[in-house]
């Protein structure tokens, strides 16, 4: 752990009163079960998603380009060699935009299988699950005293339209991308917290 | 509920998808190369195709990277590659693909074509509809509850089969005037229904149909025209109570109120009911019950628990000719008929075995018998008390057989029952 890391606890202490530090704990905790509860919702909601799209979706060995989506990547290779608040910030910004990208999916998938309730159902959850732990986490940040300095830039917003038409077979792909990137994004979160759990692994 | 496509698609027209998928899809970027990314184009994209159809594709590999080819790039469909012989390379650059005789897509959302380049990465892709237009829906029924709302259901042609998404709009008008309105709650009471709840005339017809579209196109039901008065149901008549008849082992008395929701206006109202013996599920019913809201039923068996049951007609309301729509039935009320009398002591009750006579018609006579005993002979001493021990002492050696069958016939006590909640 960086010295840096090894002082956000200590600050933490230093800047919050001690009848607090008991709430603080009991959030960062009630923030990592959320995460983890999640981390198993998004992986129901990946079958639940490949299932109605046919095969080769949830084929064994099925990898179509990743593509880049807009406003979001996945977890960098190097995440876990920043800091703890770094990271934490990182997983707070992308479950910020996870929501509205969650809610293309569904209207997307609205379309292609209507007569999927329960993918519907899944994919609007994720989306306020999304939004639930990115609150949740922003929470404990502030009270860290590690949120990011000024309001964190929007999500990108509609912009005008492109000139070309997307084909279905690309939106299913787009929709598999968002689907794992919620849930590589949640473990993610699941695991940063983890470092805070009192008890938690260092 | 189901957002249905438009009429008919032509194979290489496409729908712009929602605006904030289409930005994320705008910053993508070009495809790069060497990074798996896509690298080709299928044409045509998300063709739609009547079954037993053929189809041209093409997959069209970009110059990026330099040198790109088609040779060695395969077809799959829905994850099965297709055969070396149905591919032809058209130049270059392009990889050619010839299906005939097309299946229906396996799933609504399309069947996934996919251009995969010599090492499997998928360098496109594009989605099949093959399926059928719809049929007309047909067989169109609608019901009233209360005169407040109107349920329809219809059937789908060709049982609805198509293998593309085919969504159905119930439409509704007044017959002689009005514009066209669509109903808008579908499923309410299965997979082909709608339900209006609300502002609908009375005393004037409505033309009511079906429209079924899907990409391959669009069918209208017949027009089904209804006034709402001529096609009202009601709840269950609530309150169902049963009781016995006195002693009378043989009859229940069955009441029940008028369902409120339409009480002013049940002049005519016919009602049903319907019972059954606990253990049975054969149901009687009893049809001739008119405007009244209480019957006797008769010709039961005595100790035997019932089950029964009310529903209402509301036929000729407002002066409608028209049969009317039975309700459901209410919820079952049970009692019980009275047993016949008991044995004297040591012997529990029983009804009759197989063989032995039957307690009713024996008892009757008997009693008439000890009757003109007592006026023309000298036995005091004879009494219903003296058969009944007798009984008692005939059916003695029932009695282990009868414990060891546990519950006796009757099932019950000699104590009379009140009428069942």
């Amino acid at each position: 752990m960086s010295q840096r890391e090894g002082n956000l606890e200590d600050d933490a202490q230093a800047d919050t009163p001690i009848s607090l530090l008991p709430h603080l704990e009991a959030k960062i905790r009630q923030t990592h079960s959320l995460a983890h509860l999640l981390s198993k919702y998004a992986e129901q909601l990946l079958e639940e998603y490949v299932q109605h799209q046919g095969d080769p979706f949830g084929l064994p060995g099925f990898s179509p380009p990743r593509l880049p989506v807009a406003g979001l990547s996945a977890p960098a290779a190097g995440h876990t060699g920043l800091s703890l608040p770094e990271r934490l910030r990182l997983d707070a910004a992308a479950l910020e935009a996870l929501p509205a990208l969650l809610d293309v999916v569904r209207r997307r998938q609205a379309e292609l299988n209507p007569r999927a309730p329960r993918l519907l159902r899944c994919l609007e959850d994720a989306a306020l699950q999304a939004r639930a732990l990115g609150a949740a986490l922003d929470t404990v940040l502030a009270a860290l005293g590690a949120a990011a300095p000024g309001p964190r830039p929007p999500p990108p917003a509609a912009a005008a339209a492109a000139n070309s038409a997307a084909g279905v077979f690309s939106a299913k792909v787009l929709g598999l991308h968002v689907c794992s990137l919620y849930g590589e994004w949640v473990s993610r979160t699941e695991g940063d917290l983890g470092q805070l759990v009192p008890g938690g692994p260092a | 509920m189901p957002a249905g496509r438009p009429g008919p698609v032509a194979p290489s027209a496409r729908r712009l998808p929602p605006l904030p998928l289409v930005l994320l899809l705008c910053v993508l970027g070009a495809p790069r190369g060497g990074s798996g990314a896509h690298t080709a184009v299928i044409s045509p994209q998300d063709p739609t195709l009547l079954i037993g159809s053929s189809l041209q594709a093409t997959c069209s590999v970009h110059g990026d990277p330099p040198g790109a080819t088609a040779e060695g790039l395969y077809w799959t469909l829905n994850g099965r590659r297709l055969p070396p012989e149905l591919s032809h390379l058209l130049n270059t650059s392009t990889l050619a693909l010839a299906l005939a005789n097309l299946n229906g897509s396996r799933q609504q959302s399309g069947d996934n074509l996919v251009c995969h380049a010599r090492d499997g990465s998928i360098l496109a892709g594009s989605c099949l509809y093959v399926g059928l237009p719809p049929e007309k829906p047909f067989n169109i029924s609608c019901w009233s509850r209360n005169m407040k709302d109107l349920t329809c259901r219809w059937t789908p042609g060709a049982h609805g089969e198509t293998f593309l998404h085919t969504n159905y709009s119930l439409k509704y008008k007044l017959r002689w005037y009005g514009q066209d309105n669509t109903c808008e709650e579908y499923h309410t009471v299965g997979p082909h229904s709608c339900h209006i709840p609300k502002d609908l005339a009375l005393f004037t017809p409505y033309e009511i149909w079906v429209e079924a579209t899907n990409r391959l196109g669009s069918a209208r039901s017949d027009v089904l025209t209804l006034d709402v008065l001529d096609v009202v149901t009601t709840d269950p008549p609530p309150d169902v109570h049963v009781s016995r008849v006195g002693g009378l082992e043989d009859q229940l008395s069955v009441r029940w109120v008028s369902p409120p929701a339409l009480k002013d206006f049940l002049f005519q109202a016919k009602y049903q009911i319907r019972y059954r013996v606990e253990d049975s599920v054969d149901w009687k019913v009893v049809d001739d019950v008119s405007n009244q809201t209480s019957c006797r039923l008769a010709g039961l068996k005595p100790g035997t628990v019932y089950f029964v049951q009310v529903r209402c007609n509301p036929f000729g309301i407002y002066g409608s000719k028209k049969a009317g729509i039975w309700s459901e039935w209410s919820h079952p009320t049970a009692a019980s008929t009275p047993r016949s009398e008991r044995p004297g002591p040591g012997g529990g009750a029983c009804e009759p075995r197989g063989g032995e006579p039957s307690s009713g018609p024996v008892r009757r006579e008997l009693k008439q018998f000890l009757g003109w005993l007592k006026k023309h002979a000298y036995c005091s001493n004879l009494s219903f008390r003296l058969y009944d021990q007798w009984r008692a002492w005939m059916q003695k050696s029932h009695k282990t057989r009868n414990q060891d069958e546990g519950i006796l016939p009757s099932g019950r006590r000699g104590a009379a029952r009140g009428p069942a909640r």
